[in-house]
């Protein structure tokens, strides 16, 4: 388990990018007035297993927290991220959006759990999980908890279940653009909200693991 | 004599247990402009999604030629490479790949068909320029959405735009008219008109008359329950907008 603190005041980016087997335990604390982003990659290749667990919680009022989330799951692989928020302090704000494309036989999971405990009022919690499924085989699991026992706040979760549309793939290749192409462009313009603003070469190692599911 | 493009001989087609085409007999000649006309439910969207080989129709019988290969064992980008092209009634928007991004991969699937290279990012941008100002659209287009949060008139000049960049042999334009105020359709219309040649060819498929006042159609023919019933010259168009197509039914159906 890593331990990452954010101090009083402190902005800090981070990207966490996870290939193969690689797995990782971060246990975050944003502080007073402080703000995180983080982005989270993982790229498990065939037959990988990735367990991502991360645990935020917050020392202060007026902490912000931003999580952004791809996963690209083909072959037999395996990704499961938990995500659990904690605002333990009044007037924080967590944002969450976790997007998946799931193709061949991978299994994903994604449990994300935010909890208000009493008294934290001006909570403002929202979490987002999108999922691509490329596949009949392929397993997408989205279990999103809230525990609120504080009053005035604002928290929402949504969670999806799509495949590629029928009517966009069309459109293009009645413009010439192979079926292939097609169905790339489509899962570049799903993952292109979590990979906007990235560093150029985690870009390209997602695009490159995008164009293994296609 | 003229150089057929497009021969559809005894057309049927079904979507889903409903038969729409019942034995479409139509022929295009390079250089013409035909419209067709119909009542609701007539089969006009299910006749240009079959030539364009949209998903979900099955051909029960007949044949179709373009440029003299069957077109229907063709993929729908491969009728795009051939040189057809499909302006939609409803053009799909396609949050997050963007105008540009479809226009180059189009533009590079086409010039791989025809056996040439893909052009340079200042070329590519060149030719897109010299056609956004035959529709009235300006550069910003491109870095939007495909369509997505554009008007119904936006929707129908990047229609426009794209057969523009594409350079169709033959382009089916299916109710363009179909949601666009006076200034947009003169702006479609003129963009269409700046298009023809002696080589390739429209079929313009609409309700009303209105888009054949600046389109001007060489034929029109009447579509009703799955087969053509009438056909014209341009006076026929002019006839339907002042009588309506129950006549005609009567006469022909």
């Amino acid at each position: 388990m890593d331990r990452l603190t954010i101090g009083k005041g402190i902005t800090r980016s981070e990207t966490l990018l996870l290939r193969g087997g690689e797995s990782r335990a971060w246990d975050i604390t944003v502080c007073s007035g402080a703000s995180l982003s983080l982005v989270i990659i993982a790229l498990p290749g065939g037959v990988g297993k990735i367990d991502c667990d991360i645990a935020v919680q917050f020392e202060g009022e007026g902490g912000e927290c931003q999580l952004k989330g791809l996963y690209l799951a083909g072959g037999s692989s395996n990704v499961n991220i938990k995500v659990n928020i904690v605002h333990n302090w009044p007037n924080c704000i967590s944002r969450q959006l976790f997007k998946g494309i799931v193709a061949e036989r991978a299994r994903t999971l994604f449990f994300g759990l935010i909890m208000v405990p009493e008294k934290c009022i001006g909570t403002e919690a929202y979490q987002e999980n999108h999922n691509l499924l490329l596949s009949d085989e392929c397993i997408a699991q989205s279990l999103p908890q809230l525990e609120i026992y504080a009053d005035d706040v604002k928290c929402s979760h949504g969670a999806t279940f799509g495949r590629l549309g029928d009517e966009e793939l069309f459109y293009m290749r009645s413009r010439g653009i192979p079926l292939d192409e097609a169905r790339r462009l489509q899962m570049v313009a799903f993952a292109g909200e979590v990979l906007e603003g990235l560093p150029e070469e985690t870009v390209s190692e997602a695009l490159t693991a995008l164009e293994m599911l296609v | 004599m003229i150089d057929i493009l497009l021969e559809v001989k005894n057309l049927h087609a079904n979507a889903g247990d409903r038969e729409i085409l019942r034995g479409i007999n139509l022929s295009v000649g390079r250089g013409e402009v035909h419209a067709i006309m119909g009542p609701n439910g007539a089969g006009k969207s299910t006749l240009s999604g079959v030539l364009a080989g949209k998903p979900g129709y099955e051909i029960t019988a007949g044949e179709v030629t373009f440029d003299g290969s069957p077109l229907l064992e063709m993929s729908p980008e491969e009728r795009s490479w051939a040189g057809i092209f499909l302006g939609f009634q409803y053009p799909t928007e396609i949050p997050g790949v963007t105008n540009t991004m479809m226009l180059k991969s189009a533009l590079a699937a086409h010039r791989k068909a025809k056996g040439l290279g893909e052009l340079s990012g200042a070329d590519f941008l060149k030719l897109v320029n010299s056609k956004l100002s035959l529709v009235g659209m300006d550069r910003s287009f491109l870095s939007r959405g495909v369509n997505v949060g554009f008007s119904g008139g936006e929707k129908k000049r990047n229609e426009v735009l794209q057969m523009a960049v594409l350079e169709p042999q033959l382009a089916i334009l299916d109710e363009t008219d179909s949601g666009l105020d006076v200034d947009a359709l003169r702006i479609v219309g003129e963009g269409v008109n700046s298009l023809r040649t002696k080589e390739n060819a429209f079929i313009v498929i609409t309700h009303y008359q209105r888009l054949l006042s600046y389109i001007v159609p060489d034929v029109i023919h009447v579509l009703y329950n799955g087969r053509i019933i009438l056909t014209g010259g341009r006076e026929l168009a002019l006839e339907i907008e002042a009588k309506g197509y129950d006549w005609i039914i009567r006469e022909n159906g």
